[in-house]
């Protein structure tokens, strides 16, 4: 069991109504630990009957563990409960797609499109079926692609990978923590910006003992993560994190 | 002895730029001290300080890169600038388009380090 | 989230967004509920209604010893989850808000939104005709009727 997992797990236990339990679902479901990742979620979801994110993640849960019934059901109840949610929304468009109902698939994430049109990941998934590819919930970029330099990783406003990734030293690939620790600072960054009379918000850094890392909104929904060690000064590594976002909000739009 | 976070604070806010500074404890987002421009709210920069800057030390942490030192945060018309100081204070540091990142970052270090000494 | 008035809804569902507080409940000083969030049995927001009325009359008692105005926001903190009792003054009396919350959030962030829907509610708030000033004994008959159309009875 991973550390975060574990200190989560036992957050959770220490407060089994505390809204952690998605956060610890979602370590679980990524390192593939699919029926632990179902019991958090439903027993979370009975003190929160109603929240449309449980829900969404549980579908995600069914769908990676293969239960596509189930994941369907899942996403159904997700937008019961709130009808514009983005995840149930693209899980569905792509059980469609599973199911060879090109059309279905297209036509719901067309209208993601309409409703979201500044998405990365659902243009990406509407060019994957214009290339007959394989347009996935989860949508990532082929390694082949390079499309951003070692320690960089691209993420979409719901965590999920774009492109790159990121490894501590040691070689432990870190990108799903990092991107789960930080998808909602792009929010935050934003309100506190406008609340503090920041204007918009532009990038954000942390220096720390061993490295730096430094993040860029190359779009609204999406975020750019740049992770480098001591030897790149401050300075140096926003430099890299701002060309890095140049060159993905260019290839964002060029997949649309 | 009581640390001296009046004093700290005071000299922050002579950084050309510098709008305010204040003494948060980030688990509450609440002020403890702080040293403002008239009409500017020591609570709100607290707790959204607070906020934001925890957010992205939990990301640093996860990227494995050890105790963070300093965080900020830049907007077109400013920048928020924060050192962490024994266990969950910080001093965070609200500064207009007028101020140099680097001398704020240098004077933040400058006053963190003697807060913890 | 359920609410009596309708033009509460917005400012309250931004309040709940930004803070994200766990329960909400917003009442009149005589007991009337205006909205609740989070809570799933009446019984409880009877419950929560009274003690925070309660409490709220109790530090108000402790600041008239004190001289003082009183208190509008008070504070307890728990381990895991915590309590925030504040008044807004409105033209049509005071209204109490009881607002619970967890670690994924903090007491700064949840005070910040709370003067936030509090002027959000003050301008907001329709016009009305001074009601006449209601009785202890009305808090409870206010309390059943307000509780029967939140929770659809």
């Amino acid at each position: 069991m991973t550390d975060d997992i574990r200190q989560l797990t036992a957050a959770v236990a220490a407060d089994p109504s505390s809204l952690l339990f998605l956060d610890l679902a979602e370590r679980l479901r990524t390192q593939r630990l699919y029926r632990p990742a179902r019991t958090v979620v439903e027993r979370g979801l009975e003190r929160y009957p109603t929240l449309a994110a449980g829900f969404a993640l549980l579908g995600r849960v069914h769908c990676d563990a293969g239960d596509h019934a189930a994941a369907a059901d899942a996403w159904h109840e997700a937008l019961r409960h709130d009808a514009s949610h983005l995840e149930a929304r693209k899980g569905l468009a792509y059980l469609d797609w599973r199911a060879g109902d090109i059309a279905a698939a297209r036509a719901g994430l067309e209208a993601l499109m309409h409703d979201r049109p500044g998405d990365a990941g659902v243009r990406l998934a509407l060019a994957g079926l214009d290339a007959q590819s394989v347009p996935t919930a989860d949508v990532t970029i082929h390694e082949d692609d390079a499309v951003l330099a070692e320690g960089t990783m691209l993420v979409d406003d719901a965590g999920m990978r774009l492109a790159g990734r990121l490894q501590r030293h040691g070689g432990a690939d870190v990108s799903e923590a990092v991107a789960a620790e930080l998808v909602g600072a792009s929010r935050e960054a934003a309100r506190a910006a406008r609340l503090l009379g920041l204007g918009a918000w532009r990038d954000a850094a942390v220096e720390a003992a061993t490295g730096g890392l430094h993040v860029v909104p190359p779009t609204p929904d999406a975020l750019l993560i740049a992770v480098r060690d001591r030897r790149t000064p401050p300075g140096r590594l926003a430099m890299e994190a701002e060309h890095a976002a140049r060159e993905s909000r260019v290839w964002l739009e060029s997949q649309g | 002895m009581k640390p001296n976070f009046e004093g700290a604070l005071e000299q922050l806010t002579r950084v050309r730029g510098v709008r305010g500074a204040v003494v948060v404890d980030a688990q509450d987002g609440i002020a403890l001290a702080g040293a403002l421009r008239d009409g500017e709210d020591g609570d709100a920069l607290a707790a959204l300080a607070g906020a934001v800057m925890m957010r992205l030390v939990r990301g640093s942490d996860a990227a494995g890169l050890g105790p963070a030192r300093l965080v900020y945060l830049r907007g077109d018309d400013g920048l928020l600038c924060a050192a962490p100081f024994g266990g969950t204070l910080l001093i965070a540091v609200l500064a207009d388009r007028s101020a140099n990142l680097g001398l704020v970052r240098l004077a933040l270090l400058d006053a963190v380090g003697g807060l913890a000494a | 989230m359920r609410t009596i008035e309708p033009w509460v809804t917005e400012p309250l569902e931004r309040f709940l967004q930004e803070s994200q507080a766990r329960l909400v409940l917003l009442t009149t000083s005589s007991g009337q509920v205006v909205a609740q969030h989070g809570f799933s049995r009446s019984l409880d927001v009877m419950a929560a209604s009274s003690l925070g009325a309660g409490i709220m009359a109790s530090t108000g008692a402790i600041a008239d010893l004190m001289g003082s105005s009183g208190f509008g926001t008070i504070v307890h903190e728990g381990t895991r989850q915590s309590l925030i009792l504040a008044a807004i003054d409105t033209p049509r009396g005071r209204w109490l808000g009881l607002v619970v919350f967890g670690r994924e959030t903090t007491v700064g962030l949840v005070q910040l939104f709370w003067n936030v829907l509090a002027r959000e509610l003050l301008a907001r708030m329709p016009a009305t005709v001074n009601a006449p000033p209601k009785r202890a004994e009305t808090f409870e008959r206010d309390l059943d009727a307000s509780l029967r159309s939140l929770f659809g009875r």
